[in-house]
């Protein structure tokens, strides 16, 4: 009776109480009746919310190996006449799409390794030390998190030019790696604090040095933190438009959003499969990170919040 | 291996005593933070306290300014378009927050139940937060094109409705449109979280409630939501900061437009900064936005320590 021991919103009504189940046998019948139509609702609620969810993104594959043709024919077409990869072959020929990919790339992986570097020496300082110098930061790093991305877009791009790295992929990787640290300090900062001192002090004592043991004994223990620090912050550079559409001008510099943005402007030349490729394209590298990431994801949060 | 294991006290005193050509502890923590430091300093602290210079002065994007004193903030409260960008960024914040949570609860609530093929489900809800804002922008303006998209296709079939509605060209209509978007998109960042949460109820409470004779409404009421409620606000805050200064998905989506029907507050800033070259009204803009959400930020932290409170 009590195997599902999770609250569902639509078995509000089908609950045994205890008493029910020995006084009335015939009311327990109705009771299964009911629970039996309970879960059928949470089967149909669920079916709901995953078409909800996910058919757009399959809207996007399917309109991706349409024909150029097809898919802007009236009415659509559910499924493809012929299906094809040729909007993604015209893609990479046709436009500077791979430019974009390529410069999407370098920036991401460029910044999220900046991130983790620098995050995690910073966050092991924090949570191993005590100097007004480390308090201070982290809340630098809190203010940071809380300035509204538009008030700094001016100043930045001032910024960026007087240092000479006007329409540089530098500047975004320095600067998706400072946005991005914030985020970085605190998650792996509440992992280094959930990590006993007392390994690293026994590494210590047979001769390590302290950056030694930091690195050697501290940081493989941080792995589940690194990752998830990683998928966030590859994520977020990945799909970054406002800062990369006002640094970065000259079409070899482009990174992905503006790159699209760019070729949608010219519906005209680029077909709407085309674009829908492109979109796929952009999707499938934070879609597979995902999947290797999302069983820790859920249960990882769900330990940081016990936590506090 | 064969020394005997010191305690963790034995070892702190003697690891103090012995940096054997490392650092000293206090050199270590400059070494470890100072990258981090210049960083926050460059690209955050300076800019900001340079826009916080800027709202003082009348200057354009290249030239010099000139001082003006407050009277950019007094512009901020005197132009109506300014005023309009304020109200539609409430709208866009409230209907977005509200939305995002009581689907994402709903949502995470189902994910939680002992379904079959839960697993797969829970990644094909999940993944819209992973799509990048630009793919978004691509998907729905081609799903709500008025003349090929699959909405209006869709739409036409509806008999109640004499013609499908112009997803992102009717300024009454655009808002919206954006809006359930962003919802779709960001969902599953409410859905993550509350479910994150959801499995960490303590199991037992409910094995009392159920002796007791509670409900499910009643469980979910006294239980399971008590429960949630802290993280519940902490993911509500952020969404709410987010939301606020969200750029990306309603300008590539819509680009403020049609008619200026969605042209919330940041697309407000850059339009100010970058169209009509008033870099000191759009800098004091931007300024009183930050304060406003730091005073949003405080008054969620505050529900927060009660509803901590309250569990303990």
């Amino acid at each position: 009776m009590a195997r599902d021991d999770s609250v569902s919103i639509s078995t509000v009504r089908g609950e045994p109480t205890r008493e029910g189940r020995f006084v009335h046998a015939r009311e327990d019948r109705s009771q299964k009746v009911r629970r039996f139509l309970a879960r059928i609702g949470n089967y149909a609620l669920l079916l709901f919310f995953v078409l909800l969810m996910a058919s757009p993104l399959l809207w996007m594959f399917i309109s991706s190996i349409k024909s150029n043709q097809e898919s802007t024919a009236w009415p659509p077409t559910l499924w493809p006449k012929s299906p094809s990869l040729g909007a993604y072959r015209d893609l990479f020929n046709v436009s500077d799409f791979g430019t974009y990919l390529r410069n999407s790339a370098i920036v991401s992986v460029a910044a999220t390794l900046g991130v983790l570097v620098i995050s995690l020496c910073a966050a092991y300082a924090m949570s191993r030390f005590r100097f007004r110098l480390l308090r201070g930061l982290g809340e630098i790093s809190l203010f940071a998190y809380m300035i509204p991305p538009i008030l700094l877009l001016v100043p930045v791009a001032r910024i960026v030019t007087n240092i000479g790295l006007a329409n540089n992929l530098l500047a975004l990787v320095l600067l998706y790696t400072a946005t991005q640290l914030p985020f970085g300090l605190w998650i792996l900062r509440s992992y280094i604090n959930g990590i006993a001192v007392d390994l690293e002090q026994a590494a210590m004592v047979d001769g390590a040095t302290r950056f030694r043991a930091f690195r050697d004994v501290v940081v493989p223990q941080t792995l589940p933190g690194i990752i998830s620090t990683a998928v966030f912050t590859f994520n977020a550079c990945w799909s970054e438009y406002l800062f990369a559409s006002t640094l970065m001008t000259s079409p070899s510099r482009l990174t992905l959003s503006p790159g699209l943005t760019l070729l949608l402007d010219q519906t005209g030349v680029y077909s709407w499969s085309m674009l829908m490729a492109g979109s796929v394209v952009v999707v499938l590298p934070v879609i597979v990170l995902f999947i290797i990431v999302q069983k820790g994801l859920v249960s990882g949060m769900g330990e940081g919040a016990v936590k506090g | 291996m064969s020394r005997p294991v010191p305690t963790s006290q034995d070892a702190r005193r003697q690891a103090e005593r012995l940096p054997e050509g490392g650092l000293s502890d206090r050199s270590l923590a400059i070494v470890l933070v100072v990258p981090a430091a210049l960083l926050l300093l460059l690209f955050s602290v300076y800019p900001f306290i340079q826009a916080a210079f800027d709202s003082f002065f009348s200057i354009t994007l290249s030239g010099t300014g000139t001082w003006v004193g407050l009277d950019n903030y007094r512009n901020v409260f005197q132009d109506a378009r300014i005023r309009d960008a304020f109200f539609r960024s409430i709208w866009w914040t409230v209907a977005n927050v509200v939305v995002q949570a009581g689907l994402g609860l709903a949502i995470a609530l189902v994910l939680n139940q002992k379904l079959r093929g839960r697993d797969l489900a829970r990644g094909l809800v999940l993944f819209p937060y992973m799509v990048p804002a630009v793919s978004v922008a691509l998907l729905f303006r081609y799903t709500f094109n008025d003349i090929t998209g699959i909405a209006t296709y869709l739409m036409q079939k509806l008999p109640w409705l004499e013609r499908p509605p112009l997803f992102l060209a009717d300024p009454d209509i655009a808002m919206w449109t954006v809006i359930a978007v962003n919802c779709w998109k960001y969902t599953p960042f409410m859905t993550i979280i509350l479910l994150a949460r959801l499995q960490t109820v303590p199991r037992d409470l409910y094995e009392a409630a159920r002796i007791d004779g509670a409900s499910a409404w009643q469980m979910f009421r006294d239980i399971t939501f008590p429960w949630l409620r802290p993280v519940f606000l902490i993911a509500l805050l952020l969404r709410t900061i987010w939301t606020i200064n969200d750029f990306d998905v309603i300008y590539l989506l819509a680009f403020g437009g049609p008619l200026n029907a969605t042209t919330t507050l940041p697309i407000e800033i850059r339009r100010l900064a970058f169209g009509q070259q008033d870099l000191g009204l759009a800098s004091a803009l931007a300024v009183l936005m930050a304060i406003f959400i730091a005073v949003v930020s405080f008054i969620y932290l505050r529900m927060y320590q009660r509803s901590e409170d309250r569990l303990m």
